[in-house]
């Protein structure tokens, strides 16, 4: 670990030195490189940071006026943005005194919102979600789409989840909410979440989904826990979904508009699929999904095979 | 000393000290590919734009230096290409690699914003602006430390602190990555 520490160092240094355009002393440098083979990694890893930091800076304007992180936009770009947003976001938050906030996304777009509390919240594309009271609140209100939450749980002063006319309460928990066309799907991967404590009273706990049609009684299932929030890592699962909410999740998801055949939107999908082959050509759902796809202007129309 | 391209100075001083320019390149990890990449060093300093050389067997190290550091960035892709627009079965199935255009130009803003934040953290302030002169603009340390009105010293302990960040920024990408 010191050795490793000690090589870093070198490397940082033959960085800066090979990096100023006055350099000369080539045959040194060969010489460090030549001492040991850890050299060579340690000094690509330093030079091959500076460099990208370099590309997307020289990408960037100067000073960009725009809000930055902490209600940064952006598609989906996997995990590691994500997890360097979660950590710089939360050191960015804004302590904003009370007031509505509303969030919205573009379909293909996801934002992270950081609460006061230390609490988060991630839209996925497609979404619009209201906190009517700020961010330092234990209220929001999801208008439309799908968002993970992470929540602090207090006792005290349970988070309260409004989704269409639906009541989410938390109990310490990690879960997931869509509301769309075809009803409210929750999934919960830590804790507990209460459905409509008032009225059906259904507590789902970690490892567990309820899925809420429209004009039926909620049904809770088992749901892998990975599988919660799994949009942020760019896949999603249908387990007899709809097609109608297949096409509504693949647009939120991708930016690209997907509809479903008419006289088909009901038909059940199952499959899971990872979102990187559908946006480079979304006919690589025909086999991923067993459906067929038909251009239709700008978008493109599923229908069950 | 000026130098031209091919047929002349530059040419010379390539062919006079290719040996050691492939000692540097195996030492830079290049392996059974050094004499195809020391081939490639010529060909990329023969079709780069005309101008004067001032010290050419610098010039020539440097290029070959920066052909090892953008292999191992295309080879260990964190930030611009996501692993998964590599790994997945798309890559097989179509054979394309990039993703669309304005997906990038958004993770690069995205990205833009996040090293511009880790150097804006870094103290003094003065840090992002020498980073940015020296890497972006491509001006010499030297010359830095009498923009700055500080010593040559001063200069690379600013520069030493964003390398440091950033190579445990990228460290941390990429264990986040691996985790993904």
């Amino acid at each position: 670990m010191q050795a490793d520490e000690q090589i870093r160092d070198q490397a940082l240094s033959w960085a800066l030195r090979t990096g100023d355009p006055a350099f000369a002393d080539w045959e040194a440098f060969t010489a460090w490189l030549e001492a040991d083979p850890a050299h060579a990694a340690a000094y690509d890893a330093v030079a091959a940071a500076v460099a990208d930091a370099a590309e997307v800076l020289a990408a960037a304007p100067a000073n960009d006026d725009a809000p930055l992180l902490s209600v940064a936009r952006r598609r989906w770009m996997g995990g590691a943005i994500a997890a360097a947003l979660a950590v710089v976001a939360l050191v960015g938050v804004l302590n904003r005194p009370g007031g509505a906030e509303l969030y919205e996304t573009a379909p293909g777009e996801t934002q992270l919102i950081a609460l006061a509390d230390g609490s988060t919240i991630e839209l996925a594309g497609g979404t619009v979600l209201e906190m009517p009271e700020g961010t330092s609140t234990r209220e929001a209100v999801l208008r439309e789409g799908q968002a993970l939450f992470t929540i602090v749980h207090n006792d005290a002063d349970p988070f309260v989840l409004l989704a269409g006319a639906d009541r989410l309460v938390d109990a310490g928990t990690v879960f997931d909410v869509k509301l769309g066309q075809s009803g409210l799907t929750l999934g919960v991967s830590e804790g507990a979440v209460i459905y409509n404590p008032a009225a059906a009273n259904l507590r789902v706990d970690a490892g567990n989904g309820l899925v809420a049609r429209p004009g039926r009684a909620p049904v809770v299932a088992a749901l892998a826990p990975e599988l919660v929030g799994e949009w942020r890592e760019g896949r999603l699962t249908f387990d007899m979904a709809p097609l109608r909410e297949v096409a509504e999740d693949l647009t939120r998801a991708t930016g690209i508009a997907f509809t479903a055949r008419p006289g088909g939107r009901d038909q059940a999908i199952s499959g899971s699929i990872v979102l990187a082959p559908v946006l480079a050509d979304p006919r690589s759902l025909e086999g991923l999904l067993g459906v067929s796809l038909t251009r239709r202007g700008d978008g493109w129309e599923i229908a069950g095979q | 000393m000026a130098h031209g391209k091919s047929g002349s100075g530059l040419e010379h001083v390539f062919l006079e000290n290719r040996a050691a320019l492939l000692r540097f390149l195996r030492a830079r990890g290049a392996g059974e590919a050094a004499e195809d990449l020391v081939q490639e060093v010529w060909l990329k300093v023969a079709n780069a734009p005309a101008g004067p050389v001032g010290a050419p067997l610098s010039y020539l190290y440097a290029v070959a230096n920066r052909l090892m550091i953008d292999r191992y960035r295309s080879a260990h892709a964190t930030a611009l290409r996501e692993r998964e627009w590599t790994a997945t079965q798309f890559d097989i199935a179509t054979g394309r690699s990039d993703a669309p255009d304005a997906e990038r130009l958004v993770a690069a803003r995205q990205l833009a914003a996040l090293v511009e934040q880790l150097l804006n953290d870094l103290e003094p302030p003065r840090v992002a602006q020498v980073f940015r002169r020296h890497r972006v603009d491509g001006v010499a340390q030297r010359d830095l430390a009498a923009e700055f009105g500080v010593s040559l010293s001063t200069i690379e302990a600013d520069l030493r602190k964003a390398y440091r960040a950033l190579n445990d920024f990228r460290a941390k990408m990429e264990v986040a990555q691996d985790e993904g």
